[in-house]
């Protein structure tokens, strides 16, 4: 019951928004809000239930909806996320046009992302699926202009993928007469090993696509970029999440580990893992060189997909613990991130990481959202990235993979670079004159980042309180429990302990900061007055952040281009010029058709008399 | 008795780090004197130095500019806990060499924050070179890092000395590959030349000290010198057995005297010359490493 009211009251909320804004944009607002928050309470109180039940049926098939800890998971990461970003557009969206419009597809696109995780069998899972591929594209091409294009490129690769799964699950229901996840779950054990393969490709196409997965992620950054804000960090913190919810489902609730590790012959999960890592560094050089904040930031989502997968395809209880934790924690930072560059872009109309700069005194609770979000998605110590970074690393090298390892690592330091860009370029240095008198951001944007900081900082310091969850989960698909306390994790392979690194740290920072305290004394000066020596010099002259790699992105832009994205706009220039041709049979010239039907009849004829077809 | 003796450890282990990081800065000016045939500063310069940093009145330009230096040296004297030496280390049972390598994060980080908001471009410019130069040589850094963790099956730094002590060095071991490429980048971690563009005082005024003066670079010195005594350190550590507390300096001592002469004897690089001569030779030597014990296993 409690399912199908978290939905009803889900797709409801959306269209009645919708209505509402006709009348009143404050009610709709207001109704926005409403809705959002008390489906997070909803959701919340539905933590530890299982359960299925058949809502309707469709073609004799019956419609299943299920909850169990591995949906509530993912569906309490979806709604957090939408609630703040309902929150955060309520000042970002205020004045724009279609705004009823706007609230109508992030919420639909919401309750599609919920369904996905609350359905028990495929019918429905696909239903909702595309509807949130449909919402998010009309939510991508929202600014019009060059999102148009965004939103084509993604739609189509969306549509490819979906395709693909649908194949998969008509398939499915042919061999085994049932769509039910769990049914197929259980007779799936019986079937051969190139049939298995052959349903895991066709799913993990769609997944692949839908997760930015190398070498089919270009639609991911122009998407990303050119969405609204607000929709920005639900894309990329949760939709393309629904990618890694796939692979979930297919390959360890559908297959099972055991299946899945012997998927043809290992091969299967060798190719994952390796292009998990390719997704990992080719990305985070693409990062590095972008200009535009959220480009940037796009690229990294595909990178840090590559840390989840890696976690995830590597096949042990460590390692999708690492990648599901990791999923969650991704989830936190890059909407962070986003909402953050989203508030910037609000207050100052750029997000250009070459005209931006000395940000920190005006807007300084942005800027601490920043540093939160750079830091876990660095994954330095005390933030929630480190502990799901640290069980992949640790996965991997003892699981020896030290070339898998190796990616991941040299990931990460591509990720201080570019983490560090971002920082400094938007808030650090001196401030453009022209960005004098930019305002700090709005309280309905403060309230997402403070959530979300605390978030990072919390499940950092007490990483166990969502790894008890995750090792349920992980218990629930087969995988022994591991020894989890709220510090980190016990192993004899070398543990883990958060509060080890805690208390130095905090005891390191007192004792710095008592000397720095009690030694000499400080002047707080304006920072032209040092090294201008009081001297007027001109502002933004002396300011270096255009290029800040420049010496590094002159040495890897020509092995870093984006070569799959041009092979595929190969590939569509291509298929545009073929259709051109075919095209051009259609001339119009009446003549030309009767000369068409009479070659096509005289061909029939002659293949009747002389090759005696029929 | 065991609670006693770690936290005399947790005492202990950061003032040998600080004690012996600043007397090789003291040992650093007057090797380089007597190099360049000058007399040179006593030994005990930098802490008469530090002294008079600390009474100074220094520049601030605002909180992060603060927060930042604390954060990089409070980074850099956790780090120190986590490393052994010479038998001592207090949390050895924290995540091992995984957690060093992010550890090791904060102090560039911190001072990177801090310089930012010194909003001087030379800072600007020594922190781009800097992150570039990390990220060059973090490549081979992570092959032999990987190396020593497959060789050793753990990801604890205090069983690879342990292991070392059992049999012979890792140095002389099939690790040897590795040792040469670590060795081949030490000068990058260091910062000392022929990587110095970071720091370098004649083309962006020292780039990311420029700012600082009274005890902002009073911390940063004391960071310097920490982190001079880290890096060193892992050397020893990884590769050339640990032992106890004089052996354990007297090696580190021979490897920051090879550094010195490498120093003294090399002019400094452009930060895409260096960018390119730690992606070829040492990522080469480290990656044949990383293979042969692959194979040998």
């Amino acid at each position: 019951m409690l399912i199908q009211s978290i939905l009803i009251i889900a797709f409801g909320g959306a269209f009645l928004t919708y209505i509402l804004g006709k009348a009143s944009s404050a009610l709709r607002d207001f109704l926005a809000v409403l809705i959002s928050v008390s489906l997070t309470v909803l959701i919340f109180l539905a933590y530890g239930k299982t359960g299925e039940i058949a809502f309707a049926s469709f073609m004799n098939l019956p419609l299943v909806l299920r909850i169990n800890h591995l949906s509530w998971f993912f569906a309490i990461a979806i709604q957090t996320v939408t609630t703040l970003s309902v929150i955060f557009s309520l000042s970002y969206m205020k004045g724009k046009e279609r705004v009823d419009f706007y609230y109508l597809m992030m919420l639909l696109c919401n309750s599609a992302m919920l369904g996905i995780v609350l359905s028990g069998d495929f019918v429905s899972f696909y239903i909702f699926w595309e509807i949130m591929s449909w919402s998010a594209f009309l939510l991508i091409s929202y600014n019009r202009g060059g999102a148009l294009y965004a939103g084509m490129k993604y739609i189509v690769m969306s549509i490819i993928g979906s395709m693909c799964m649908l194949i998969g699950i008509m398939s499915l229901y042919s061999t085994y007469g049932t769509l039910n996840i769990r049914e197929i779950h259980d007779l799936i054990s019986t079937a051969s090993g190139e049939y298995l393969l052959f349903i895991s490709i066709l799913f993990l196409a769609a997944f692949g696509v839908k997760s930015a997965l190398w070498p089919i992620h270009v639609w991911l950054p122009p998407a990303h970029s050119e969405a609204p804000s607000p929709f920005s960090a639900v894309l990329s913190s949760i939709l393309i999440k629904m990618g890694i919810y796939g692979f979930v489902l297919i390959l360890y609730v559908i297959s099972g580990a055991a299946l899945y590790l012997g998927l043809g012959g290992g091969s299967f999960r060798y190719i994952l893992t390796l292009l998990a890592a390719i997704t990992i560094i080719i990305p985070t050089f693409n990062a590095l060189m972008q200009d535009d904040a959220k480009r940037l930031l796009a690229w990294s989502s595909i990178a840090q997909i590559g840390y989840i997968i890696l976690g995830i395809s590597i096949g042990t209880s460590l390692g999708l613990i690492g990648g599901l934790f990791h999923f969650f924690n991704h989830v936190a930072f890059k909407a962070l991130l986003f909402l953050a560059v989203g508030a910037i872009e609000y207050r100052t109309g750029t997000r250009d990481l070459n005209s931006l700069g000395g940000l920190i005194k005006k807007m300084p609770v942005t800027f601490i959202a920043v540093l939160a979000g750079t830091f876990g998605l660095i994954g330095i110590p005390l933030t929630n990235g480190f502990v799901s970074k640290w069980l992949i690393y640790k996965t991997l090298i003892l699981n020896n993979h030290p070339f898998l390892a190796f990616a991941a690592l040299v990931g990460t330091w591509g990720t201080i670079l570019y983490s560090y860009k971002l920082i400094h370029n938007i808030f650090l240095g001196q401030l453009p004159e022209n960005l004098e008198h930019t305002k700090p951001a709005p309280a309905s944007m403060k309230l997402p980042f403070i959530i979300l900081s605390v978030v990072i900082v919390l499940f950092g310091i007490l990483p166990g309180i969502p790894l008890k969850l995750i090792n349920l989960i992980t218990a629930s698909l087969g995988f022994d429990l591991l020894n989890i306390n709220i510090w980190g994790i016990a192993s004899e392979s070398g543990p883990l302990n958060i509060i080890n690194i805690f208390a130095a740290f905090a005891v390191a920072l007192i004792v710095v900061w008592f000397f720095f305290l009690i030694s000499g004394k400080k002047v707080v000066i304006s920072q032209d007055n040092s090294y201008a020596a009081g001297i007027d010099v001109p502002k933004g002259k002396y300011h270096y952040t255009v290029d800040f790699y420049n010496p590094m992105f002159r040495m890897i832009k020509p092995y870093f281009r984006d070569y799959m994205d041009e092979f595929y706009s190969q590939l569509v220039k291509a298929l545009a010029s073929l259709s051109d041709r075919v095209r051009r049979l259609y001339c119009g010239d009446l003549g030309v058709y009767v000369i068409y039907i009479v070659l096509f009849l005289s061909i029939l004829v002659i293949s009747k008399i002389g090759l005696n077809l029929w | 008795m065991v609670t006693v003796m770690k936290i005399l450890e947790i005492i202990v282990s950061p003032l040998v780090a600080l004690i012996v990081g600043i007397f090789f800065l003291g040992l650093f000016r007057k090797m380089m004197a007597r190099i360049q045939w000058r007399y040179g500063p006593p030994l005990i310069q930098p802490v008469i130095d530090l002294v008079r940093l600390f009474n100074q009145r220094g520049f601030s330009h605002g909180a992060v500019f603060d927060l930042g230096i604390i954060l990089s040296l409070a980074g850099a004297l956790v780090l120190v806990l986590f490393i052994p030496i010479g038998g001592m280390c207090p949390l050895a049972n924290s995540g091992g060499l995984l957690v060093i390598l992010y550890v090791m994060l904060f102090a560039p980080i911190g001072i990177a924050l801090s310089g930012g908001e010194g909003a001087n471009p030379n800072i600007s410019i020594g922190i781009s070179r800097k992150l570039i130069l990390t990220l060059s040589y973090e490549v081979p850094f992570i092959f032999i890092i990987l190396s020593l963790m497959s060789y050793y099956q753990t990801i604890s730094i205090v069983e690879i000395v342990k292991a070392q002590a059992h049999y012979h060095w890792s140095l002389f071991s099939p690790l040897f590959l590795s040792g040469v490429a670590y060795f081949m980048i030490l000068p990058a971690m260091l910062g000392i030349r022929p990587f110095d563009m970071a720091s370098a005082p004649q083309e962006i005024s020292s780039g990311i000290d420029v700012e600082y003066g009274g005890k902002y670079l009073a911390f940063s010195q004391i960071e310097h010198a920490l982190s001079l005594f880290i890096v060193i350190a892992l050397f020893v550590n990884l590769f050339l057995g640990g032992g106890n507390l004089p052996v354990f300096l007297l090696k580190m001592l021979a490897v920051f005297v090879c550094g010195v002469f490498i120093h003294a004897s090399f002019p400094r690089f452009r930060i895409e010359q260096a960018t390119k001569y730690l992606w070829f030779w040492p990522t080469i030597i480290s990656f044949i490493s990383l293979i042969v014990i692959q194979l040998i296993r």
